[in-house]
């Protein structure tokens, strides 16, 4: 018995993992067309002009998941300084032939009118960059010097990033990554505690010298995000605009919401509602419950990857997950924290719900590698 | 190198991570529970003042109607034109259609058509049969609302007392005003979801707040005797070429007002209109001249009594008991008081005579001894005693109060004018008033038009009630002054107020306005009927007549042609 079971479950597929994932996706796609019809039907005249371009994204997204979910993960390992090279070299050309839109250049052409989003390229080369590196220098990774490489290898991403797309938050999220894969490979806790503390009490000493600053104090618009953010609803005609439609959605939203469908704020109150502030309608649509069910998802999806890491069979596989995991709930908590104005509004988008193509193929990409590294998990030794 | 296997420490760091995401996860559900729980009621109240759009719809405003139900404040419907831009599909015919049917010029329309607004009025208080035949062209774009305007239907007749509307049909003045609360009714409205550029989202419906028409007002005035007043108030200032004749008919016994007119009267259906020779005044000066043609005499202006404020005087007098009915006096034709020589009007006396000849000769003298008789002490608490301090409590907007002197700057050659009406000011009404409270047995009443407030279909929902206070002299006075008045209608000096039929009391007046000397008088005359039991009290203010302008001789005729009809009319008892 014993033996027959051993050989039929010889690799572990994680089908929780992959309920989630889907489920988020399908539920991203209804949200979609929930909250974006409106606005698709009066600028573009069809109800599903947003949904059935997210529906072709998501489609390849699911495609290429599924290959990469059968490709041996130790493969990507040779991959790593030209994954680094090319995706810095992608973001180099965007100020070059880059697209603008709203203002910024982010945006690469594809053919057939497509767009392509670098910086989201740029998060999974340098989770497979220190994933690799932190492998290949072994213990001497845990070393200043090895600890330097990595920070230097995610924070020149994330500087080109944040330099070359002018994109805040794709940057922090990609040195966010760095940070928690170095913190993982470390042995060491006081330091990043300390770290913590002086850039907590840095955050608390800028907010507390911001209260006193006023909107018109020829501040640059970053700082205004913040003004604004102290009280959005005395900027709500400006900088607070967003922030306090997205407050009013979640305010209306109740315990179970107003039903599927039912927002009023997509109806045009909330820019572009579809994009980063989609969990605002999801709160006014499916009320507390809603938002905290797709919470609650996420946090069992990091769970999940978390169990595969700390069971992965390398260290290599480890990181890769850590890697994603690391990006995902970084995107997902700032997310929810733009949304409910907790933190200054700065653009993230909610991870496989949002839309944006380039952003849900990649990470389906990388939950296919995160099942790969899984299906290397052997059940019994 | 990718065989290397994570360690304990990696493990740790892992799950150190993890706990670290829930923690926050924890603190964003927490954070969101805050928002959606504690402060969703604030937030939702916000979106929904957001999303909603209200259109109002007005009410109808109640009627106000004379003592036997005749419309004196009507509604007629009217009709706002307006286009809105995005609908419309044909902007030619739009355009040719409305200038057409509205007379206006095409240019003008066609302005408003092509305006980039989402709703755009071309002309409102548009009669409804133009509006109908607008509404049945069916043009796509064009908004026919119907819509109520006030209208009067007797036009001036007596506009000074009902006022008129608002664009938004809210009382301006008058008893518009005054009965506002009851007359407006609610405006109702109809609430539209709509998106973020105003368009009306139809998935969500609308709600409809119905609107509650307004209350009506039924009035004490009688169109046939505001009608005759009105008449006769006119005729006296054309014949006597006099600025302007005021008329008050009223029940001395309760304070019903008949009749209230201030000629010239101005047509409240077009209250904006100045008479065509101060029609080229703008600004300031238009509306001082508005105010002006607005104003109600009887009510918002005060003026000298003269001699019929003598019936005060001797209330007071027999009251306190100085005087009686027989009390003898004579008059020289004038009398000094202090250092000052004060004239009777029959240059050269009358003689030796009773109280009761003095009140029908209006014996200045007699008078100004009565009240010297009474001090400045008493005069002044009489003064106070029938209500002449206070307004009269009319409801009706704008009283003006009683100017007079203060007690402690009262001396003797003061009490002396006001003895027999001169040197202070009081409104006609508060006159009429107080002649009513002093030969009606001695209640003070509150004169008033508000009779009561009924609903739509006619039934009374509210009486109005206005106070009254009795005793303020007894009913012994009372009856000696209705006698002595009586007399000087049938004997004395207010023989031209008589009517053939009915035992009438009253009193004249003539005064001289300040500034003294430049020849302008007041004619009055007060009378009532019948003068034992009286069931209507008038008085009739003739504003510097020309030519005669004695009080018995321009204002007592006045009073006699409106008896002579009314009193019948009102079946007051003859003799």
């Amino acid at each position: 018995m014993k033996k027959e079971k051993k050989k039929r479950t010889e690799y572990y597929f994680d089908y929780s993992l992959l309920f989630i994932v889907l489920f988020l996706v399908g539920f991203g796609l209804m949200m979609i067309y929930s909250v974006s019809s409106y606005e698709a039907y009066t600028k573009y005249g069809s109800e599903s002009f947003f949904l059935v371009k997210q529906l072709i994204a998501v489609g390849i997204g699911l495609v290429g998941m599924a290959v990469v979910t059968f490709v041996p993960y130790k493969w990507y390992e040779k991959l790593y300084g030209w994954g680094y090279v090319i995706s810095f070299g992608l973001l180099a050309l965007v100020p070059i032939i880059g697209i603008e839109s709203h203002g910024v250049k982010r945006w690469l052409p594809l053919p057939g009118g497509q767009q392509f989003q670098p910086a989201e390229l740029a998060k999974i080369a340098v989770i497979l960059f220190c994933a690799t590196m932190i492998c290949k220098m072994g213990k001497g990774a845990r070393k200043l010097g090895g600890n330097l490489i990595l920070l230097l290898a995610s924070g020149a991403m994330a500087l080109g990033v944040y330099l070359l797309t002018s994109n805040l938050s794709s940057a922090i999220i990609v040195l966010g990554i760095g940070v928690v894969m170095i913190f993982v490979e470390n042995r060491n806790y006081s330091v990043f505690i300390i770290l913590a503390v002086i850039g907590i009490a840095a955050v608390v000493a800028f907010v507390m010298y911001m209260k006193n600053v006023g909107m018109d104090d020829g501040l640059s618009w970053r700082f205004e995000r913040i003004v604004a953010w102290l009280d959005p609803e005395a900027h709500s005609q400006g900088k607070g605009f967003q922030t306090v439609q997205a407050l009013y959605a979640i305010g209306s939203g109740g315990i179970w919401g107003k039903g599927l469908g039912q927002s009023m704020q997509k109806l045009g109150f909330i820019p572009e509602a579809q994009n980063d502030m989609i969990f605002s309608v999801i709160c006014e649509e499916l009320g507390l419950f809603g938002g905290i069910l797709i919470i609650v998802l996420f946090l069992i999806l990091l769970w999940r990857m978390v169990i595969i890491a700390i069971n992965a069979q390398d260290m290599f596989g480890s990181q890769l997950v850590i890697g994603v995991a690391a990006q995902i709930a970084i995107q997902v908590i700032l997310n929810i924290a733009v949304v409910t104005n907790t933190i200054p509004n700065t653009g993230i988008s909610l991870p496989f719900i949002s839309y944006g193509g380039t952003s849900v193929i990649f990470l389906l990409l990388e939950i296919g590698v995160v099942m790969s590294v899984a299906r290397s998990i052997k059940l019994v030794e | 190198m990718s065989s290397l296997r994570n360690t304990m420490v990696h493990r740790k760091k892992m799950f150190f991570f993890i706990w670290a995401c829930t923690a926050l996860f924890i603190g964003l559900v927490a954070r969101l529970g805050y928002l959606m729980l504690v402060q969703g009621e604030y937030y939702s109240q916000k979106a929904t003042q957001l999303h909603e759009r209200e259109r109002n719809i007005k009410a109808s405003r109640g009627l106000i109607l004379d003592r036997n139900g005749t419309v004196l404040a009507g509604n007629i419907s009217v009709c706002t034109i307006s286009v809105i831009h995005n609908q419309i599909t044909n902007p030619d015919e739009v355009v040719q259609v409305l200038s057409k049917e509205l007379g206006m010029s095409a240019d003008s329309i066609r302005k408003s058509v092509e305006k980039y607004t989402s709703i755009e009025r071309i002309k409102s208080n548009v009669d409804k049969e133009t509006g109908d035949r607008i509404r049945a062209y069916d043009l796509d774009g064009v908004k026919v609302d119907e819509d109520y305007k006030r209208y009067y239907p007797y036009g001036e007749l007596a506009s000074k007392v009902l006022g008129f509307t608002g664009a938004d049909n809210q009382g301006i003045i008058g008893l518009e005003v005054k009965y506002d609360e009851y007359l407006q009714g609610q405006p109702g409205q109809i609430l539209t979801m709509t998106d973020a550029r105003g368009i009306e989202y139809s998935l969500a419906g609308e709600r409809r707040d119905e609107p509650e028409a307004g209350s009506n007002l039924y009035t004490t005035l009688d169109i046939n005797i505001q009608s005759y007043a009105t008449q006769l108030a006119y005729s006296a200032m054309e014949s006597k070429e006099a600025e302007s004749v005021s008329i008050i008919v009223m029940n001395p016994q309760n304070g019903e007002i008949y009749a209230m007119t201030s000629v010239p009267e101005y047509n409240p259906n077009e209250p904006f209109t100045l008479p065509e020779e101060l029609n080229d005044l703008t600004g300031e000066a238009r509306q001082d001249a508005l105010n002006q043609m607005w104003r109600n005499g009887c009510v918002n202006d005060t003026y000298e009594p003269g001699s019929t404020f003598k019936v005060i005087t001797g209330a007071a007098g027999l009251e306190e008991g100085v005087v009686t009915r027989e009390t003898g006096f004579s008059c020289p034709g004038f009398i000094i008081v202090e250092d000052r020589k004060i004239k009777c009007h029959k240059v050269g006396g009358h003689g030796s005579l009773t109280f009761e000849g003095a009140t029908m000769a209006s014996c200045n003298p007699s008078y100004i001894n009565v009240g010297l008789r009474l001090g400045i002490e008493r005069y002044y608490d009489y003064f106070e005693q029938f209500g002449l301090f206070n307004k009269t409590g009319i409801d009706l907007p704008g009283e003006a109060g009683t100017i007079m002197h203060k007690e402690e700057n009262m001396g003797l050659v003061e009490l002396a004018c006001v003895s027999f009406g001169q040197s202070f000011q009081i409104t006609p009404i508060q006159l009429l008033t107080t002649i009513s409270s002093i030969i009606n047995g001695g209640t003070r009443i509150t004169p008033h038009l508000g009779n009561y407030i009924a609903d739509a279909s006619g039934a009374a929902t509210q009486k109005l009630v206005f106070p009254e206070a009795s005793g303020i002299v007894s009913e012994e006075t009372s009856k000696i002054m209705r006698e002595m008045l009586e007399k000087v209608v049938s004997e004395g000096g207010g023989g031209n107020g008589k009517v053939e039929g009915f035992s009438v009391g009253g009193k004249t007046a003539t005064s001289q306005t300040l500034p003294r000397g430049t020849g302008r008088y007041i004619s009055s005359f007060v009378g009532f009927a019948p003068a034992d039991d009286p069931q209507v009290i008038a008085i009739a203010i003739v504003n510097n007549p020309k030519g005669l302008y004695y009080g018995g001789l321009v204002a007592a005729p006045i009073i006699r042609q409106l008896y002579e009809n009314i009193l019948p009319y009102l079946g007051v008892e003859g003799i």
